[in-house]
C-alpha cells in the first residue's frame, strides 16, 4: 500500500509539472501578439528586440564558428574516408545534407542553449528573488505578457535566423576544405551545393530550429520561475536550465529525425 | 484576540477574518483577525518566522488563504475574480522589502511604469507626475541613476515612489527600514508620515523594528507563531502584559532549554578533556 502510494504521489507530481508546463506554454501563446510592434502594446516589443539582441545577436559568432569547425572536421574526416573510393566529391553532398538536416539546427541549438537558457533562468530566477515578479502582479501587469512573451518571441524569431547563418557557415568550411585540398573553384562547388540542396531539407531545418527555440526559452523560464529562497537557488536553477533544455534538445532532435524517416522523406534525397 | 473597540465597522479599509495558512502541514497563520482603518498607519509587529510576509502575501492577492476572507474596500479577494482583483490592487501601492525596482529601467522608468501600462495619460504628463512623485520621496534629482546605482535608503524611497504612483489609498510597506541605518531609517519614518500628513493614504506597515514603529504607529499589531496576539494603540501597546510581547518589546532572548545547555556545556568539556 506504500508503494503504491508513493508511486502514486510521485505520478500526481509529475503530471502536476506537465501540466504546469503546459499551461504556462498556452498563456505565453495567448500573450505573444501583444509584444508585436503593430499590435500588441504600446513598448512591448521594444523588450522584445532587446532579448532579440541578447538571445540571437550575440550567439552568433559563437554558433558561428563552431559550425565552421564543424564543418571543417566532417570534411576532414570523410574526405580521408571516400578518397579512398575516388569519390572525394560526395563530401560537398555530406556537408549539405548533414549540415541541413542536421548539424545547422542541433549545432545553434547547443549553443544557444547554453547562452540563453541559463541567462532566461538567472534572470527571472533574480525578479523571483528580488520579489519582482510580486511587484509586477500586484501592479496589475502580467508577469507572462511582461517578461516570458518577449523572451519567446525573439528565441522564435532568432534562432530560425541563426540556424540558417550557421548552416550556410557548415558549408563554407566544406569548400574552404575542397578548395584547399583539391582546388575546388568557388563556381563549381556553389553548383554542387545546389544540386545537394533540397527544400524539403530545409523546411525541416527550420521547423526544427521553432522546435529548439521553444524548449530553450520554455526550460529557462520555467526553471526561472521555480526559484524558491534565496540568491543561491538561482545558480541551482542555471545549471538545472542548461542541462534540462540541452538534453530535451537532443531527444526532440531523435524524435524528429525518426518521424522524418518513418514517413519516407528522405528517400529522394 | 482584541480588535480595538474604537474602530467603526465601516471605516476599515483593509479587513482579514479568520485567514489561516499552513505549508507542509506546519501552521503559518492561525484564524488572523485585523481590520486597518481609512486614514491610519497600522505597523504589523512581528519576529522572523511569524508569518508576517506571509499575511502581507495573502493581502496582496498572491496567495489564497486556506480559510477565512480578506475585504479590501468591501471586495473579498479571496473569492474575487481576477478582474476584480486587478481593480482592487489598482489602489493598493506596494513597496517590497528589497525594493523590487526593474534593474533594466531607470529610476524615472521604474516610477513610470504603473502610469505607462496602466493608464492612459500622455507621455509629458507622465512626466510631470513621476517628478512630482520623485520630489516627495526627496529623489529628484536621481531620477536617470538606475536600480543598482542607488544606495539602500534611495532605493526604498524609490519604491516608496513607485508605489505612489497612481495615488493609491492604501500604501503597504514590508520592512522599510530594514538594512538602513539609523538617519537613512529615520528619514523613511518621516517620509511615511509625511505621505500620511499630505496625501491620506492608509498605510500599512510590517516590520521588526521597535523604534521606527512605535514612531510612525496609530495602532500595532503583534503576531506570534502565526497568531495575532495583540492590535491596540500604541500607547496602549508599550505597556501591554502579555509575555510575548513583552520579551518582544524587552528585547530579551528566548531561554535556552536548560537540559539541552548543560548537555552542550558537558560535551563541550569531554571534548576539551580529550
Amino acid at each position: 500500500m506504500t508503494v503504491l502510494e508513493q508511486v502514486g504521489r510521485a505520478a500526481i507530481v509529475h503530471v502536476e509539472d506537465a501540466g504546469a508546463l503546459t499551461m504556462q506554454f498556452w498563456s505565453v501563446l495567448r500573450k505573444l501578439p501583444r509584444v508585436l510592434p503593430m499590435v500588441g502594446a504600446r513598448r512591448r516589443w521594444r523588450s522584445a528586440v532587446e532579448q532579440m539582441l541578447a538571445i540571437g545577436a550575440s550567439a552568433l559568432p559563437m554558433s558561428g564558428a563552431m559550425s565552421l569547425c564543424t564543418g571543417f572536421i566532417l570534411s576532414l574526416q570523410s574526405a580521408s574516408e571516400l578518397r579512398r573510393y575516388g569519390a572525394l566529391e560526395f563530401v560537398v553532398d555530406l556537408v549539405v545534407i548533414g549540415f541541413t538536416r542536421e548539424l545547422g539546427p542541433l549545432i545553434t541549438a547547443l549553443s544557444v542553449s547554453g547562452r540563453s537558457a541559463s541567462a532566461i533562468s538567472a534572470e527571472i530566477g533574480t525578479m523571483v528573488v528580488t520579489e519582482e515578479i510580486d511587484a509586477l502582479r500586484v501592479m496589475g501587469l502580467d508577469p507572462v505578457e511582461f517578461t516570458l512573451a518577449p523572451k519567446y518571441l525573439a528565441a522564435l524569431i532568432t534562432l530560425p535566423c541563426l540556424t540558417i547563418l550557421s548552416t550556410l557557415c557548415g558549408i563554407f568550411a566544406g569548400y574552404l576544405f575542397l578548395a584547399f585540398s583539391m582546388d575546388m573553384s568557388l563556381r563549381i562547388y556553389l553548383q554542387a551545393v545546389a544540386q545537394a540542396i533540397l527544400l524539403r531539407d530545409v523546411a525541416f531545418m527550420l521547423v526544427k530550429s521553432l522546435v529548439f527555440a521553444t524548449i530553450i526559452v520554455h526550460v529557462g523560464c520555467l526553471e526561472g520561475l521555480r526559484v524558491r529562497g534565496g540568491p543561491e537557488a538561482v545558480g541551482h536553477s542555471t545549471t538545472a536550465a542548461v542541462v534540462k533544455s540541452t538534453f530535451l534538445i537532443i531527444l526532440a532532435d531523435l524524435v524528429a529525425t525518426a518521424v522524418f524517416y518513418l514517413m519516407g522523406w528522405s528517400s529522394a534525397g | 484576540m482584541t480588535n480595538s473597540s474604537t474602530v467603526k465597522a465601516g471605516d476599515a479599509v483593509i479587513s482579514i477574518r479568520g485567514v489561516s495558512m499552513s505549508y507542509n502541514g506546519r501552521r503559518v497563520l492561525d484564524r488572523v483577525d485585523l481590520d486597518v482603518c481609512r486614514g491610519e498607519i497600522l505597523v504589523l509587529l512581528g519576529g522572523s518566522g511569524s508569518g508576517k510576509t506571509t499575511l502581507l502575501k495573502h493581502v496582496l492577492g498572491l496567495a489564497k488563504p486556506e480559510a477565512g476572507s480578506i475585504t479590501i474596500n468591501g471586495v473579498d479577494i479571496t473569492c474575487c475574480s481576477p478582474s476584480e482583483l486587478g481593480t482592487v490592487r489598482r489602489r493598493i501601492g506596494v513597496a517590497f522589502q528589497a525594493g523590487a525596482l526593474f534593474n533594466s529601467l531607470s529610476i524615472e522608468d521604474n516610477v513610470a511604469l504603473p502610469l505607462r501600462e496602466l493608464t492612459r495619460l500622455a507621455d509629458t504628463t507622465i512626466k510631470l507626475v513621476v517628478w512630482m512623485k520623485l520630489i516627495a520621496v526627496g529623489l529628484s534629482d536621481a531620477g536617470s541613476l538606475y536600480p543598482p546605482e542607488l544606495s539602500g535608503g534611495m532605493r526604498k524611497r524609490a519604491a516608496v515612489a513607485r508605489a505612489m504612483a497612481l495615488d493609491p489609498e492604501i500604501l503597504i510597506l514590508d520592512e522599510p527600514s530594514a538594512g538602513l541605518d539609523p538617519i537613512v531609517s529615520a528619514g523613511l519614518d518621516e517620509l511615511i508620515l509625511f505621505l500620511k500628513r499630505s496625501f491620506g493614504v492608509t498605510i500599512l506597515v510590517v516590520t521588526h523594528e521597535l523604534e521606527s514603529a512605535f514612531h510612525i504607529a496609530d495602532r500595532v499589531a503583534m503576531l506570534y507563531q502565526g497568531r495575532l496576539i495583540a492590535v491596540d494603540k500604541k500607547e496602549q501597546f508599550a505597556g501591554h502584559a502579555h509575555p510575548r510581547i513583552r520579551q518582544f518589546l524587552d528585547r530579551q532572548p528566548d531561554a535556552m532549554p536548560r537540559v539541552a545547555a548543560e548537555e552542550f556545556i558537558a560535551s563541550y568539556l569531554r571534548g576539551v578533556q580529550r
